[in-house]
């Protein structure tokens, strides 16, 4: 009798051990877990969905934007004073070189300066192709584009037909002659890459860019008056 | 219980948490984003927000300096007539540029992220990018549309689209994400028709099926336009 008590005994601390053995597996199995899930959710919160290199992109990009932001606002700040010193025909001169930048800036009058010029000779391109090549510049720093002496600004519609692509309603055939104007050394990157792309595109025969000290464009664009805007 | 159990006891739990944590360590140092990687993480966040906070004061100064200087020329537009001629030259050709805030009939389009598809290859087909708003922009130029606002920011003829999926950036501004509105001042009714042309917009058009990607529009008697707040600068280009 006391010999089976034992025998229960000795059991019963066995299987104890094996319970507090598993317990203390599942508390730490439990513990990993944790950790780890902890860990994601911390992440999670903190990137938003947005990756490491898109941030790193975003920085460059704001880092050039600033560096606009500032050099414009330097330029207002000068023409600002030279409209409070209040000298004779101070404010004529001001407006003239206004004038003169944006009539340039619009499209309204030919222009010339440094930059590249691209020339893309393919069968089946398309106004989608020709516009993203168009964003890519412009993203690129051109201030001024022209394709197959068509001026090209924001606004001005690049629409597909039925012939082929046209830019403010007159078809423009390959080749296309882009020429821009603005920061060489960006466009040449810029162009650099783009014809790197399209020359593995099987419908380019030809995709290459020359940069020119000076690049002319002397087609330009009609101001259309406004009818149904009116100012603030 | 005697000292051999507890003592085997000891042992398992020594050595069940040492596994645990080998393991918890291991998972962190490779499968786990580091606390370094975090901390990394939330110093190019700050970045960017310290970034963006310079970006909207530069442009509140800009926008602030751009009505002291006009002005100061109205005052001296107001001392000659010919200065006012000249004025009157600039005022136009900003208004085209977008310099000027305006209003007008006109049409507010709103386009919104979808759902994601099931098809993991096709995942950002379902955000808003920024061919889309160009897109959009393009037609409504192209439509009769005298100015153009996208979630705030005015369009202007240098005016450049980028981003990456579901980020639209627009000129030097911080990145725009949907909902994106679009105000368009112009002849309501073409641009109207044009939206309501089921030809037009391809490629949103298919996505509206596959990642029911959002796309609303209304007409508007008078809509208001805010006025171009950043750089314009060509130091490049030189009238020929």
């Amino acid at each position: 009798m006391s010999i089976r008590t034992k025998g229960r005994s000795r059991g019963g601390s066995r299987s104890r051990a094996r319970g507090i053995s598993v317990w203390l597996i599942a508390f730490l199995v439990a513990l990993v877990a944790t950790i780890q899930i902890r860990s994601q959710a911390e992440v999670e919160r903190s990137l938003v969905g947005v990756d490491t290199a898109s941030l790193a992109f975003l920085i460059d990009d704001l880092h050039r934007a600033n560096d606009a932001l500032d050099a414009e606002r330097s330029d207002l700040a000068q023409r600002q004073a030279t409209l409070q010193s209040g000298s004779s025909g101070a404010a004529d001169q001001v407006l003239t070189d206004e004038a003169n930048r944006l009539r340039a800036l619009e499209g309204l009058v030919s222009v010339h300066g440094p930059g590249i010029v691209m020339v893309i000779d393919a069968t089946g391109l398309t106004a989608v192709d020709l516009q993203d090549a168009l964003n890519n510049l412009a993203a690129g720093g051109a201030e001024a584009i022209d394709v197959n002496n068509k001026r090209v600004v924001t606004g001005i519609p690049v629409e597909q037909t039925r012939s082929g692509v046209s830019i403010d309603g007159v078809l423009v055939a390959p080749p296309w002659t882009i020429s821009v104007i603005g920061d060489a050394n960006r466009l040449a990157e810029v162009a650099g890459l783009m014809t790197q792309q399209l020359r593995a595109d099987r419908r380019v025969r030809e995709a290459t860019y020359r940069v020119q000290a000076d690049v002319v464009i002397t087609s330009t664009v009609s101001q259309r008056p406004f009818v149904y805007a009116l100012q603030t | 219980m005697s000292r051999q159990h507890l003592a085997s006891i000891a042992l398992v739990a020594v050595v069940a948490t040492a596994t645990g944590f080998v393991l918890a360590g291991q998972i962190k140092a490779q499968l786990l984003t580091s606390s370094n990687q975090v901390a990394r993480y939330q110093a190019l966040v700050r970045s960017v927000q310290d970034l963006e906070a310079t970006n909207a004061s530069d442009r509140r100064q800009i926008a602030g300096l751009r009505a002291q200087i006009d002005a100061l020329e109205s005052e001296a537009a107001a001392r000659s007539a010919a200065t006012q001629a000249l004025q009157n030259q600039v005022t136009d050709l900003r208004a085209h540029a977008g310099l000027i805030a305006m209003h007008g009939p006109g049409v507010q389009v709103e386009l919104r992220n979808g759902v994601p598809g099931p098809d993991a290859g096709s995942q950002a087909g379902y955000l808003v990018n920024f061919q889309d708003v160009q897109d959009l922009v393009n037609l409504l130029f192209a439509q009769g549309a005298e100015g153009i606002s996208v979630s705030g920011r005015r369009i202007t003829p240098l005016t450049a689209f980028s981003g990456s999926a579901g980020q639209v950036v627009i000129d030097q501004g911080p990145p725009l994400s949907s909902p994106i509105t679009i105000l368009a001042v112009g002849d309501r009714n073409r641009m109207q028709a044009a939206l309501e042309d089921s030809t037009a917009l391809p490629d949103i058009r298919a996505r509206q099926v596959q990642f029911q990607l959002h796309l609303t529009y209304q007409g508007s008697a008078d809509l208001s336009l805010p006025a171009y707040d950043s750089s314009l600068q060509i130091p490049h280009v030189h009238p020929y």
